[in-house]
C-alpha cells in the first residue's frame, strides 16, 4: 500500500487506512463505470456520474496528501531525492494491506 | 500498454498461513479457469475483434484479470509464509515446495502447468464471445467451489469478491454478444466471419 513506512501513533495509522480504503472504493467504482462504458459509450448518464467519481477522488487524493504525505499509485507520482519507488512494503506483502 | 499500480484492486490480509489451502487457490493462479488464462485469452482475441467496443471490454477486462492473477498470487504467497518442514509435510505441500520452494508458480492445482490449451482464441466474433461467456461462469464455479472448500473469513472476504466480478464480466460480455448481433443480419448470424471477412 502507499506510505505504510512511515511513522505514526495508532490513530493516525487507523486514519490513513481508512482514507486509503476510502480511495480504493472510488477507484472501484471508477474501473466499474470504465466496463459499463465500453458497451454504452453514449450513455451520458454514465459519463456524468463518471466525472462525479473522478472529482470525489481528486478530493479524497487531496485530503490524504494533506495529511500523510504524497499518494503514491504508479512511478510517475515519486519525486524526491530517492527513489522510494522500491520500498517495502509491495502489494502482495501482509504489511502492504 | 502498461502501468503498474502499486496496490492490489481488493485488499488481501490472511492473518493465518495455511499451506493445504494454498493448494487449492493456486488453481485459480495457473489453472484451466483461472486468471492468467482469462487475461491472455481476452488480450489476445481483442486483436481481431471488428467492432471498437468489444477492443475496449477485452483490453479492459483483460487488464483487470491480471490484477486478479496479482490478487491469487498475493494469496499463495501470504499462505505459504513461516512453514515448518512439519507443516509443508502435514499439508501435503511437500511436493510443491520440492519444485518451488515458496514461489508462486502458475499451475493447477492437480499440478498441470498454465498452458495456451487452456485458451481458445477462434478470429471469429460470435465463437469468441460465446468462449469469453463461458470462461467467466467456469472461473465462478471454481471459486464456488473454493468457497465450499475454506472457512477462513480472511480468505473467504477476497475470494467473494473475485466470484462477484467473474459474474459482472460474464453480464460485460452478453452485451458485448448483444452489440455484435444488432450489427449483423438477423436473418443469418452467420453469413460471414466479422472478423474475418469483408464487410457484405
Amino acid at each position: 500500500m502507499n506510505n505504510m513506512n512511515s511513522t505514526g501513533n495508532m490513530n493516525g495509522m487507523n486514519d490513513r487506512s481508512r482514507m486509503l480504503r476510502r480511495i480504493d472504493a472510488v477507484d472501484f467504482a471508477i474501473d466499474e463505470m470504465t466496463l459499463y462504458l465500453d458497451t454504452h459509450p453514449s450513455d451520458s448518464r454514465a459519463l456524468k456520474t463518471l466525472e462525479q467519481y473522478r472529482k470525489r477522488r481528486a478530493e479524497l487524493i487531496g485530503e490524504y496528501e494533506s495529511r500523510f504525505g504524497p499518494y503514491i499509485l504508479t512511478s510517475n507520482d515519486v519525486t524526491g531525492s530517492r527513489w522510494s519507488w522500491v520500498d517495502n512494503p509491495w502489494p502482495w506483502d501482509y504489511q502492504g494491506n | 500498454m502498461w502501468q503498474y499500480e502499486k496496490k492490489l484492486q481488493y485488499p488481501i490480509k490472511i492473518k493465518n498461513p495455511n499451506p493445504k489451502y494454498a493448494k487449492i487457490i493456486i488453481s485459480q493462479y495457473g489453472g484451466p479457469d483461472g486468471e492468467l488464462g482469462a487475461s491472455m485469452r481476452y488480450l489476445s482475441q481483442r486483436y481481431s475483434m471488428p467492432y471498437p467496443e468489444l477492443k475496449g471490454i477485452l483490453t479492459d477486462i483483460g487488464t483487470e484479470e491480471l490484477a486478479h492473477f496479482e490478487m491469487i498470487a498475493a494469496m499463495v504467497h501470504q499462505l505459504t509464509r513461516n512453514m515448518s518442514y512439519e507443516e509443508i509435510v502435514k499439508s501435503g505441500f511437500d511436493t510443491y515446495f520440492v519444485d518451488h520452494t515458496a514461489g508462486v508458480w502458475p499451475m493447477a492445482a492437480s499440478a498441470q502447468p498454465w498452458t495456451a490449451n487452456y485458451i481458445g482464441v477462434k478470429g471469429d466474433l460470435l465463437a469468441d464471445l460465446h468462449e469469453d461467456m463461458s470462461a467467466e461462469q467456469k472461473a465462478r464455479v471454481t471459486y464456488d467451489n473454493l468457497l465450499r472448500l475454506i472457512d477462513d473469513p480472511d480468505i473467504r472476504d477476497p475470494l467473494k469478491f473475485l466470484r462477484e466480478r467473474e459474474i459482472v464480466h460474464y453480464q460485460r460480455f452478453g452485451e458485448g454478444l448483444d452489440l455484435a448481433t444488432s450489427k449483423l443480419n438477423s436473418k443469418n448470424y452467420y453469413a460471414f466471419n466479422p472478423s474475418f471477412d469483408k464487410q457484405r
